[in-house]
């Protein structure tokens, strides 16, 4: 398909991408788009440094080798160096969505579905709001010097809805989201808007401050998720650890960094926004356990950190589009779940926090939650709605703070947003976990 | 029918770092390309990513007329502006040099440092021009230092960063600041005791989105805005103002919005000397709720354009004071460089961890802090709290205009 010149390893990731975005004002159409994206990101190694050229024009990908070839030095040893013969040359064709594509469902089909919700929003207190159906199909194309040759596809759907919900003096801007692969599981997602959006209306009326302190906190699937991505998961990505003695001893495998309740997985097959079936540079997907009863048994890799830290390929390795290379990224991160039920958990906190939904979050040393929606805990029971600005809690010793799980367990997929890793920003990553107690956090 | 078209072109030479080296050399040319139709009362929109003929975007648009989405109002028309901000980008050689010799620094003089991410040239050209003589393109090139910085002897994820954006680099004023910034990240300084002390922060990202969704001028409308019903009031301080600033020169961003409107002088105060004056509308809003048009429409290109509120991206501070020396009277103050991930409640509590931060006279950077959080509130941060918004002299983060913002704030152990 390609002459790729000799003496130096070329890999190219072609990707052919349909969006849908339905928007709405209130109940009247603000927007409706389909877009077509084709681009392709080629990479040239010559066992020194990576050059890699994006472009929109895929006729010009031979020429776009035969440029950054002319940028690399020709090493006849190419083949020999390590991360080269650690790449999988993998040859198969997985077309998942093919015959369920969103891409067949009509946009009046679409906007139908949102507009069936639209119909039952009616409280009062709902001043505004605003919502959008989005859709995305992107079939991958892969092929390199070493002999890969892929394609295979992913697919999500979803709808959010914007509140502005009036109160009195008590007001805020709430939303509520769902993603599925399929559009036809997106349809039975109706009932859950409105329930949703019912907790929202509540929460607003009622909440209250917090007062600021170190609480035991509950979090929810959907917190749980991003507490993992932020507090545990970035930590989990190697490319911080190449050529960095101090972290590779502070993270070496083997170490306990949780007690014995404690596994995070972060599973590349999951279908949802993580569903990577092979990264972006031909690796194979698959289950990789991080943590296993509190021990940290393995960490997310790419080919060049798993040759560089003796360790093997994961399939993190992943771009946010044709415009970036890939670099090491989570897929689908999640705690695994316990064995207590989520009531008997609740019934041992005199006093705490639970966090029901949440805005954002941020993983440095220091870790946030943004909560959305979140509650005080009394006497073994969700009390009042408060009104928290942000969680935090540090990386190091935080996962040691979790002490129960709960057997009732959800993996979600974010509609909108994405993780942001330096300037790839926003990628598709799912995330979730069991209902999970932490003994002590800040909030504020 | 009335045609528009938008084209944003992006070019890149990107050198990528790790372990303080080149790793890798991106290059990067993509165009976008958006086509808007206009007929009776209605829009259609059709975009791609790509350099696709006019023609067929053109044909795309007209069917998208079909899903009736209403804009009946008067389009920008006859307004003809070009500007180019830098005329002479750098040369991807010329980027892989300056990166090579900035590298070369680092390895030799800051081994106990490493440094990662990237150091680039972006060139950007955006253009709206339509069938009623409506004709604007910005034109901007950049050199841009971001390096993460880890001391080898942490286990943290980072430990700062080295900032520069810079229409024409200057490698004497970069190294003159960027030496004793490292300087002192290697002298670490306790956190005074006070439980409130002067804050200064260089980026109010979290503040500015949270004005953003308090000044979008659809919820001041509805009620849902934290603002609504507050117009003429006085709300902060009588030294606050904010503006919309299309001013390339500070923002490096196009100098119109998505509806092709330029600003008097690229500013708009929203609220004036403490006092809400205006909020922020694009043409359906300002029409559907009566409140003045003041040219705030955000949108992809290929979006219909809708209130540039929630990202607040389009606000600034006008500056009000000149010498935070002066300002602090001696006390010890706090320069924060990265506070992330905090967040406002809706009755305007805020709160943040701060991740990067050092102690400050108001001159001289002192030396780095441990982590800690801040707590405030909306109006005590801009009223009775608020010190000032100042141009920052002291520091080089490049040659594009920055500020400081100084207020006294909660300190959180």
């Amino acid at each position: 398909m390609f002459k790729f010149p000799r003496d130096l390893y070329v890999d190219v990731r072609i990707e052919d991408s349909v969006d849908t975005e339905i928007r709405f004002k209130q109940r009247t159409l603000q927007g409706q788009k389909v877009r077509q994206t084709k681009g392709a990101l080629i990479r040239v190694f010559d066992g020194r440094r990576w050059y890699y050229a994006s472009t929109t024009d895929l006729d010009s990908i031979q020429a776009q080798i035969n440029s950054l070839a002319q940028m690399a030095e020709p090493n006849p040893h190419i083949l020999e160096h390590p991360v080269v013969k650690a790449f999988e040359a993998n040859r198969e064709t997985l077309l998942r969505y093919k015959r369920n594509s969103v891409t067949d469902v009509s946009l009046e089909e679409k906007q139908s579905l949102v507009e069936s919700i639209l119909r039952k929003i009616a409280d009062p207190a709902v001043v505004n709001h605003s919502s959008y159906y989005v859709d995305n199909r992107t079939v991958k194309s892969f092929y390199s010097s070493r002999g890969a040759a892929l394609t295979f596809d992913r697919q999500i759907c979803g709808m959010r809805f914007h509140l502005d919900i009036v109160w009195g003096d008590n007001k805020d801007q709430t939303s509520v989201s769902r993603a599925a692969t399929t559009f036809e599981e997106l349809k039975g997602f109706k009932e859950y808007f409105l329930e949703e959006m019912c907790k929202d209306i509540s929460y607003v009326r009622d909440a209250e401050p917090v007062v600021p302190g170190e609480y035991q906190v509950l979090l929810s699937p959907e917190a749980t998720g991003v507490f993992t991505h932020e507090s545990f998961g970035h930590k989990s990505e190697s490319d911080f650890m190449v050529g960095d003695e101090t972290m590779k001893a502070e993270w070496a495998l083997g170490k306990r960094i949780g007690g014995d309740l404690l596994t995070i997985i972060d599973d590349s097959t999951e279908l949802g926004a993580g569903y990577t079936p092979f990264d972006d540079e031909g690796t194979k997907g698959r289950k990789t356990e991080i943590i296993s009863g509190g021990i940290l048994t393995g960490r997310l890799h790419s080919t060049p950190t798993a040759v560089a830290l003796g360790e093997e390929p994961t399939g993190n390795a992943r771009a946010v589009s044709f415009e970036y290379e890939p670099i090491v990224r989570m897929t689908t991160t999640y705690i695994a779940k316990g064995d207590r039920p989520l009531k008997d958990i609740l019934a041992e906190m005199d006093e705490g926090i639970f966090v029901d939904t949440i805005k954002h979050g941020s993983g440095m040393s220091t870790f946030t939650i943004a909560p959305a929606r979140a509650y005080k805990i009394e006497g073994g029971k969700i009390a009042k709605p408060v009104k928290i600005a942000v969680i935090t809690g540090n990386v190091f010793t935080t996962l040691q703070e979790v002490d129960a799980v709960s057997q009732e367990f959800r993996v979600v997929s974010p509609v909108g947003g994405g993780c942001g890793k330096m300037e790839q920003y926003p990628l598709p990553v799912g995330f979730g976990g069991p209902y999970t107690r932490v003994r002590k956090l800040q909030v504020q | 029918m009335k045609q528009e078209f938008l084209t944003i072109r992006t070019k890149e030479t990107a050198v990528r770092v790790q372990g303080s080296d080149i790793a890798a050399v991106r290059v990067k040319d993509i165009t976008k390309k958006g086509v808007r139709v206009y007929q009776d009362g209605t829009i259609g929109i059709a975009g791609s990513v790509g350099d696709t003929p006019d023609a067929v975007l053109l044909e795309n648009a007209q069917q998208n007329l079909s899903a009736g989405i209403a804009y009946p109002y008067p389009l920008t028309e006859n307004l003809k502006d070009h500007r180019c901000y830098n005329p002479k980008p750098m040369s991807s050689q010329e980027v892989v040099e300056q990166a090579e010799q900035v590298l070369r620094v680092l390895r030799e003089e800051y081994s106990d440092f490493t440094f990662s991410e990237s150091i680039s040239c972006q060139e950007g050209t955006f253009q709206m021009r339509s069938s009623a003589g409506l004709d604007l393109e910005y034109k901007d090139s950049y050199f841009a230092v971001n390096l993460i910085l880890k001391e080898k002897a942490t286990a943290n994820l980072f430990d700062g960063a080295l900032f520069c954006i810079a229409r024409n680099f200057d490698a004497d004023k970069f190294w003159s600041f960027n030496r004793a910034f490292l300087e002192a990240y290697r002298n670490k300084v306790e956190l005074p005791k006070e439980e409130v002390m002067p804050v200064f922060m260089w980026q109010t990202d979290t503040l500015l989105h949270f004005l953003g969704r308090s000044l979008h001028g659809e919820r001041f409308a509805r009620g849902s805005s934290l603002l609504s019903g507050r117009l003429g009031e006085q709300l902060f301080s009588e030294k606050v103002t904010i503006e919309l600033n299309r001013d390339p020169q500070t923002t490096g961003r196009p100098f119109f919005d998505t509806e092709g409107v330029v600003l008097p002088n690229d500013r708009l105060a929203v609220v004036e000397k403490g006092k809400l004056i205006k909020v922020l509308t694009d043409k359906r809003t300002a029409d559907a709720y009566g409140l003045e048009h003041t040219g705030a429409a955000l949108g992809d290109y290929d979006d219909l354009p809708s209130i540039d509120g929630p990202l607040g991206s389009s606000l600034s501070f006008r500056t009000d004071s000149a010498n935070m020396k002066e300002a602090l009277q001696g006390r010890p103050a706090i320069l924060s460089i990265i506070a992330s991930g905090g967040e406002f409640t809706a009755d305007g509590s805020f709160a943040t961890p701060v991740q990067i931060a050092f102690l400050f006279d108001g001159e001289r950077i002192i030396g780095k802090l441990p982590e800690f959080a801040i707590r405030s509130n909306l109006f005590k941060m801009l009223g009775e709290d608020y010190i000032g918004t100042f141009d920052n002299t002291n520091f080089y983060f490049g040659d594009i205009a920055t500020q400081l913002q100084g207020y006294y704030m909660t300190i959180v152990r």
